[in-house]
C-alpha cells in the first residue's frame, strides 16, 4: 500500500510540472498588459516602462516562468499586481467561504443523488426513472446563473425568506447568519453536483443489478427493496468516492458564477475579479492551488478505493 | 416512495421558479422594506445606516495609490480634500483658502485651524507637505505624481507654519489646480517610517480626516466606516456607512430592490425598472465624461486621414438617435459637439458640426472614392452601448453605400487595440474620457504623437494652441485658445462626439441630504457627513 502511494505521489510529479507551464502560458497569452493597472494615461513612455521593469515584466517569457516557479517552490505565489497583497494569503483567507459552501452542495447533492440514482436504476424504464433522469437533464441543462438569479428573485424579493446577497448580516457573526446566507447558493450548486451524480449511480445500479449475486439473492426469495439496500447499494457507493476526488478541485476552485451572483466571499469571486484585474499571480495561484487539490483528490480517491474494494488492490 | 419524494418537490420548486419568472416584473415589489416615509420633514435627524453597493473590493485605502473606482469612492469618506471644484466654483475642505502669487508660480494653502486625524492627532502643514512630498518620490509610485511635473520640472510644497504650505511651480500652469483637487493628505505619523507606503499593511486599517472612520473591512463582503465625531464640518448624520461589494449586477439591482443595499450606481436600460418600484430617488447627472466615436486615420486603408471622409461620416450619422439606441433616453446623456465636456473651463457647445445630411454625405463619399469601402469597427463584446452604437452605425452607414464590419473581441483585448499607437487594422471604434475641470489635460488625446492620441490626429495649429493654453495665465486670452481649439478640432472632424454621458444613481427613499451631499461623477457624493436617514 504505501508503494503505491509513493508511487502515485511520484507519478503526479511531471503532472503538476505540466500544469503549471500551461497555466502560465495561457495566462500570458491572453489579451491585455498587466502594466496597465499601475499607469495613468498622463505617465509618460519612460514611466511606463520603469514600472514594466520593476515588475520583471520585461524578462524573457522563460525567465519570467522559472521566476514564478522558484518562488512558488518556496510556498511563495508571489503578490497580487493589483492590492500588493500575497496570493497565498488571499487565498487562504478564502478557503474556508469556499470550502464551506462547496463541501455542504455537494453532500447536499450526494444524499439527495444516492436514493434518486438507485430508484431511476431499480425501475428502469418506468415513470420514476423518467423523472429523475429529467431532472437530471434540466440540472444539467440550466444555466447556474440564470437559476441563481430565479432563486434571489423568488426567496429573496418575493417571499422575502432569505438573505440575496453576501455571507453574513453586516457587523453580525453568528454562524446561524452565515447558514442563513448560505442555503441559497447551496442549493444552486448541489442542482449543478447532483444531475451529474444521479446519472452516475443510475447506471451504476443498472449494472449491478445484472450480476450473479442479485439473482442469486432473488432466489433466496430477498425482496427488490432488501436487495437494492442492503446488497446493490453497497456497490453503486463506490464510483461516489471517484466523484469526490474529482470534486476536490471544485472545492478549493468554488463556483465562480455562483459565488459571483451570491456575492459570496470565497475564492470564485476573487478569481473573476483577477481575470477581470488581468491579476496574472492571483490567476495563476488559484489556478495551481485548485490543480494541486484535484491531483492529491484523485489520488486519495485511488488509495480509499483500495481500501474500500480489495478487488482494486490485487490487480495493480 | 419516500425517496423520491425530494426529487418531485425539487422539480415543483423549478417549476414555480420558471412561472414565478414569466409573471414578470412589473407587478412591483409593494411589500419592500424600504418604503418611503411620508411623515419625514426636511429636517436632517441624526443615527441611522447607509449601504452603498460597489461592483468590487477596494485595491488599496489610501489617496496617494487609489485610481479604482471602489477605492477612490470609499476613500471621499475616510479622507477629506483639501478642496473640491464644482462647475467652476471651489469648495473648501482641509483648506481654507489656496492663493496664487501675482507672477503666479507661488501659491499658497491656508489650512483650517484645530484639523484632527481620526486617531485624535493633529492635522497640520508637516501633513500635507509629507503627503506631497511622497507623491514626488519616484520610489513612492504614486499615479499622481506626473500631474505636478510641469515641463519636466517637479512642483515643489514648503511648510511656511502649521496652517500654511506654499507650493513653488517651475513655471506657469493653470492646470495646476486641477491636480491638487485629486490630494488628500495622508497622516505623516503613521507612514513616517514606512519604505514602501503602497505595500504598507497600515493602508488595511486606514487612518483618515474625512466624516467616516474606519471600522472594518471584509474581504469579499463589506467595508464599514462608522461616524467621526470630530470631523471639521460638523458631526455627520449617519452612524455608519458600508459598502457592499457585489459583483454581479442582475444580483445587486435585486438586493438594491430588496433593501439590502440602499444606494448604487444602475445603468440606462435597468433604471426604468428600479423607478417603477417607487422606492428610489433616481438620481442623473453628469460625469463630465465623453462618448465619441475615434476615427483612426492611420489606418492602413488609410481612409479616414482624410478629412471629407470623417466629415462625410459625420453626415451619415444622427445624434439624437444615436443617444436614443446607446443610452435609451435623451435623460441619461446630453448631445456632445466639443470635445471638452460641459464641467471643463471653457467649454463651448457651439462649434461646427456635420450631422445628419445624407444626401451630402453620399455625395461626398461618391468624390472620394470610399462608396463601396469597407471599414472595421471594434467593440468590446458585452458592452451593451458600444455594440448598440456599432449596429447603429453599420445601419446608418449602410444607406450611404459602405460597409461596416464588426469586431467584436474580449473587452480587454478591445483596450489594448485601441491604446496600441501602432495599431493599424481598424478604423472605427467606440471611445470615451473623463478628463477634469482643467482643458489643457485633453492635450494628450488631441497633440501629435501624444500617449493618448488614440485617433493619430496631427494638426500642428492644434499642437502650438495646446501650448500657449497650458501656459498662458490671463483666463480671457486663455479661454479664447480653448475656444479656437475646440472650433478647430470640431470643423477637422476628428471624432464624432456623440454624448456628455450621465450617471444614474439609484438612492433609496428613505435618504435625504442627497443635494448638500453633493452629487459627484466616480465617488456618488462629495461630501457624506450631509446625508441623513429621514
Amino acid at each position: 500500500m504505501r508503494r503505491l502511494i509513493v508511487r502515485r505521489l511520484l507519478q503526479t510529479l511531471p503532472m503538476l510540472f505540466f500544469v503549471s507551464i500551461v497555466c502560465f502560458i495561457l495566462v500570458k497569452a491572453a489579451p491585455g498588459d498587466p502594466v496597465r493597472s499601475f499607469v495613468t494615461p498622463n505617465m509618460h513612455a519612460a514611466d511606463i516602462e520603469r514600472v514594466r521593469h520593476n515588475l520583471g515584466l520585461d524578462q524573457p517569457l522563460y525567465v519570467q516562468y522559472f521566476m514564478w516557479l522558484k518562488e512558488c517552490l518556496t510556498g511563495n505565489f508571489g503578490y497580487s499586481l493589483v492590492n500588493h497583497q500575497p496570493v497565498l494569503d488571499q487565498i487562504l483567507e478564502r478557503l474556508p467561504a469556499t470550502a464551506g459552501l462547496m463541501a455542504s452542495a455537494i453532500a447536499l447533492a450526494v444524499i439527495i443523488a444516492i436514493p434518486l440514482g438507485l430508484a431511476a436504476g431499480a425501475n428502469r424504464g418506468r415513470w420514476v426513472d423518467k423523472l429523475v433522469n429529467m431532472i437530471a437533464y434540466i440540472g444539467n441543462s440550466l444555466p447556474l446563473f440564470w437559476l441563481a438569479i430565479l432563486m434571489i428573485y423568488f426567496f429573496s424579493i418575493k417571499l422575502h425568506w432569505l438573505p440575496s446577497m453576501g455571507m453574513r448580516t453586516i457587523g453580525t457573526d453568528s454562524a446561524l447568519d452565515v447558514i442563513k446566507h448560505g442555503i441559497l447558493p447551496c442549493i444552486v450548486l448541489a442542482i449543478g453536483f447532483l444531475s451529474v451524480y444521479v446519472r452516475y449511480i443510475r447506471s451504476s445500479t443498472i449494472s449491478q443489478l445484472r450480476e450473479d449475486y442479485v439473482q442469486i439473492q432473488y432466489a433466496f426469495g430477498s425482496t427488490k427493496r432488501r436487495i437494492l439496500f442492503r446488497h446493490v447499494m453497497k456497490h453503486v457507493l463506490l464510483p461516489i468516492i471517484t466523484l469526490l476526488g474529482m470534486s476536490m478541485g471544485d472545492l478549493v476552485a468554488g463556483a465562480i458564477v455562483t459565488e459571483t451572483v451570491f456575492s459570496w466571499p470565497g475564492i470564485g469571486s476573487l478569481g473573476m475579479t483577477a481575470v477581470r484585474g488581468m491579476d496574472y499571480p492571483v490567476i495563476l495561484g488559484i489556478t495551481l492551488f485548485s490543480s494541486v487539490l484535484l491531483i492529491l483528490g484523485n489520488l486519495l480517491a485511488d488509495i480509499l478505493y483500495g481500501i474500500v474494494d480489495p478487488r482494486i488492490k490485487t490487480t495493480r | 416512495m419516500r425517496k423520491y419524494l425530494s426529487g418531485v418537490i425539487i422539480l415543483a420548486l423549478m417549476t414555480m421558479l420558471v412561472t414565478a419568472c414569466g409573471s414578470g416584473d412589473n407587478s412591483g415589489s409593494s411589500a419592500s422594506p424600504s418604503d418611503a416615509s411620508q411623515t419625514a420633514s426636511g429636517q436632517p435627524k441624526d443615527g441611522g445606516n447607509l449601504i452603498i453597493g460597489v461592483a468590487s473590493d477596494p485595491v488599496i485605502l489610501n489617496p496617494n495609490y487609489a485610481s479604482d473606482r471602489v477605492s477612490l469612492t470609499i476613500d471621499q469618506a475616510l479622507y477629506a480634500p483639501l478642496f473640491q471644484v464644482n462647475n467652476g466654483k471651489k469648495t473648501f475642505y482641509l483648506a481654507d483658502s489656496l492663493e496664487p502669487s501675482a507672477d503666479k508660480l507661488t501659491y499658497t494653502l491656508k489650512l483650517k485651524s484645530g484639523l484632527t486625524w481620526h486617531d485624535g492627532e493633529k492635522l497640520t502643514a508637516d501633513d500635507v507637505v509629507f503627503t506631497f512630498d511622497k507623491i514626488m518620490d519616484e520610489k513612492q509610485n504614486s499615479m499622481l505624481r506626473s500631474n505636478f511635473i510641469i515641463d519636466g520640472k517637479p512642483v515643489k510644497a514648503v511648510k511656511i507654519d502649521d496652517t500654511t504650505v506654499e507650493f513653488k511651480l517651475p513655471q506657469v500652469s493653470p492646470a495646476f489646480e486641477a491636480a491638487l483637487v485629486q490630494v488628500s493628505p495622508i497622516p505623516k505619523h503613521i507612514f513616517e517610517n514606512e519604505a514602501d507606503i503602497e505595500k504598507s499593511p497600515k493602508n488595511n486599517t486606514p487612518v483618515g480626516s474625512g466624516p467616516f472612520k474606519f471600522k472594518e473591512y471584509k474581504t469579499g463582503e463589506y467595508v464599514t466606516l462608522e461616524r467621526f465625531d470630530n470631523y471639521f464640518g460638523g458631526k455627520p448624520h449617519l452612524d455608519s456607512i458600508t459598502y457592499r461589494i457585489s459583483k454581479d449586477a442582475n444580483a445587486s439591482n435585486l438586493a438594491l430592490q430588496n433593501g439590502e443595499i440602499n444606494v448604487k450606481y444602475v445603468d440606462p436600460q435597468d433604471a426604468a425598472t428600479i423607478e417603477s418600484t417607487g422606492n428610489f430617488d433616481m438620481k442623473n447627472y453628469s460625469e463630465g465624461r465623453l462618448s465619441y466615436l475615434i476615427f483612426n486615420e492611420k489606418s492602413d486603408t488609410g481612409l479616414l486621414a482624410n478629412k471629407e471622409v470623417r466629415e462625410a461620416l459625420s453626415y451619415a450619422l444622427n445624434r439624437d438617435e444615436l443617444i436614443q439606441v446607446a443610452y435609451t433616453s435623451a435623460d441619461y446623456a446630453d448631445p456632445a459637439k466639443s470635445f471638452v465636456t460641459p464641467d471643463a473651463l471653457y467649454h463651448d457647445n457651439n462649434v461646427p458640426t456635420y450631422d445628419n445630411d445624407v444626401e451630402k454625405a453620399k455625395q461626398m463619399l461618391q468624390a472620394n472614392g470610399v462608396t463601396g469601402k469597407t471599414l472595421r469597427f471594434i467593440v468590446a463584446s458585452g458592452n451593451k452601448s458600444q455594440e448598440a452604437i456599432s449596429l447603429y452605425v453599420q445601419q446608418k452607414l449602410k444607406d450611404v453605400g459602405v460597409n461596416v464590419e464588426i469586431q467584436s473581441m474580449d473587452s480587454s483585448a478591445y483596450t489594448a487595440k485601441y491604446t496600441d499607437p501602432n495599431a493599424t487594422d481598424y478604423e472605427l471604434a467606440v471611445g470615451g474620457y473623463i478628463m477634469g475641470f482643467d482643458p489643457d489635460a485633453y492635450s494628450m488625446l488631441y497633440t501629435t504623437g501624444a500617449d493618448s492620441n488614440y485617433t493619430h490626429y496631427s494638426n500642428p495649429e492644434v499642437d502650438k494652441l495646446f501650448q500657449q493654453g497650458a501656459s498662458e495665465a490671463d483666463d480671457t486670452k486663455r479661454g479664447e485658445i480653448y475656444k479656437k481649439l475646440q472650433e478647430t478640432i470640431a470643423s477637422d472632424a476628428v471624432i464624432y462626439p456623440i454624448a456628455y454621458t450621465k450617471t444614474i444613481v439609484a438612492v433609496d427613499k428613505r435618504y435625504g441630504g442627497l443635494d448638500e451631499a453633493v452629487l459627484k461623477p466616480v465617488v456618488i457624493f462629495e461630501d457624506l457627513s450631509k446625508l441623513y436617514q429621514k
